[in-house]
């Protein structure tokens, strides 16, 4: 039987450069590494309450990538009843690879899009554990 | 002395990534924070309203606030309108600047066309911004003044608003909790100027709490009934 795709949740941050990190990290994994099991969920279409979204998230395991403590993604995402595997910090990863420091908000630099990468592979790794839990059980 | 939160206009963008109208959204979003209107624009987002304290739900009552959302589904209105308040505007990107054929090209990467949708939407959010700050008269003036639409002596940094809260004090009108917001400045700032709580300094902090918080007429006496006995008891749990 076919899985659905683990959903991918990044924060919104519109005005911290790790949100964008964040974001970049999302388009990675499911555009580039894991299309065929990862699909990005917006935060916004979760907001309003009568989102059909809302419905969707609960359906599969979420991983979320937050861009300040704030954690909205993953707030949000327990909020609105889906179920967050794991909750992922841009923080936390570059705080292991302090040499990728990221700039710019609309535009990443390159110490950015590097992070972004390091972060999507992580998350990629998630990804197919849970696909791999999901078949053994 | 604490400084009283400067009422700027509120933008709150969809930023949806799962369509380039949303991408569009956001770097129009920007644009007008760092360059056309930094200084006079403020943003927040929008996942906070969910995940964030009364502080940030507190956003939009506090700013007049702009939503900007990338399709029909109007996310950024809809979750403002729910959480904080009513928006002040509201612009949809695929209303002002309908998709070429070829479309705008991906959430991660805007084509030509999408980049100029940006140009068009943060004209168009400029032009809300400045209709709620006082209309073209004061734009008029600027220009007379020397300065450009653009306004490169503001550094260029979003201002992110993210965390940062309105404060807010919870008052007991007739019955029901108010807030009232940047209430727990007001009354610090008045402490420290020295001011006891008196029929005067009544009237002084009701003028100051009107600036930031809309008073029906008929509930000006309570209100100020509220200000007086919250100062008189803020005074004296400070004295402690």
């Amino acid at each position: 039987m076919k899985q659905k795709k683990v959903w991918i949740v990044p924060c919104s941050g519109i005005g911290k450069t790790y949100g964008s990190v964040a974001r970049e990290s999302a388009f990675i994994v499911t555009e580039d590494l894991r299309p065929a099991t990862a699909q990005i969920m917006p935060l916004a279409l979760l907001v309003p309450e009568d989102s059909e979204a809302r419905q969707a998230i609960r359906e599969s395991d979420s991983i979320t990538i937050d861009g300040c403590k704030l954690a909205c993604a993953a707030k949000v995402v327990a909020e609105t009843g889906g179920t967050v595997a794991h909750a992922l910090q841009v923080l936390g990863v570059y705080r292991e690879h302090r040499d990728l420091k990221p700039a710019g908000i609309a535009e990443l630099n390159e110490g950015g899009k590097k992070l972004a990468a390091v972060l999507a592979a992580k998350v990629s790794v998630l990804v197919d554990e849970i696909g791999k839990e999901r078949q053994d059980a | 002395m604490p400084e009283l939160p400067r009422k700027k206009v509120g933008l709150v963008s969809c930023s949806g990534e799962e369509l380039a109208e949303g991408t569009v959204t956001r770097l129009a979003t920007l644009r007008v924070l760092e360059s056309t209107r930094p200084g006079e624009t403020v943003t927040i987002c929008l996942p906070l309203f969910l995940a964030g304290g009364e502080g940030d739900r507190a956003f939009a009552r506090f700013h007049p606030t702009i939503a900007i959302d990338g399709c029909e589904k109007r996310c950024a209105a809809k979750g403002t309108e729910r959480y904080s308040a009513k928006p002040a505007a509201s612009i949809v990107a695929s209303e002002i600047s309908p998709s070429p054929p070829n479309g705008f090209g991906t959430a991660r990467q805007l084509n030509e066309a999408g980049l100029q949708a940006v140009t068009t939407v943060a004209e168009a959010i400029t032009k809300q911004v400045d209709r709620l700050l006082g209309g073209p008269e004061d734009k008029r003036q600027s220009k007379a003044a020397g300065s450009s639409s653009e306004h490169p002596q503001v550094p260029a940094t979003a201002a992110c608003s993210c965390g940062s809260g309105i404060p807010v004090m919870v008052l007991d009108i007739a019955g029901r909790r108010v807030e009232a917001l940047a209430l727990p400045l007001i009354f610090d700032m008045f402490r420290q100027s020295g001011k006891a709580p008196c029929p005067e300094t009544t009237v002084e902090l009701m003028e100051t709490v009107r600036l930031y918080n809309s008073i029906p007429d008929d509930e000006q006496a309570l209100w100020t009934e509220a200000i007086e006995l919250g100062y008189a008891a803020y005074i004296a749990r400070e004295a402690h």
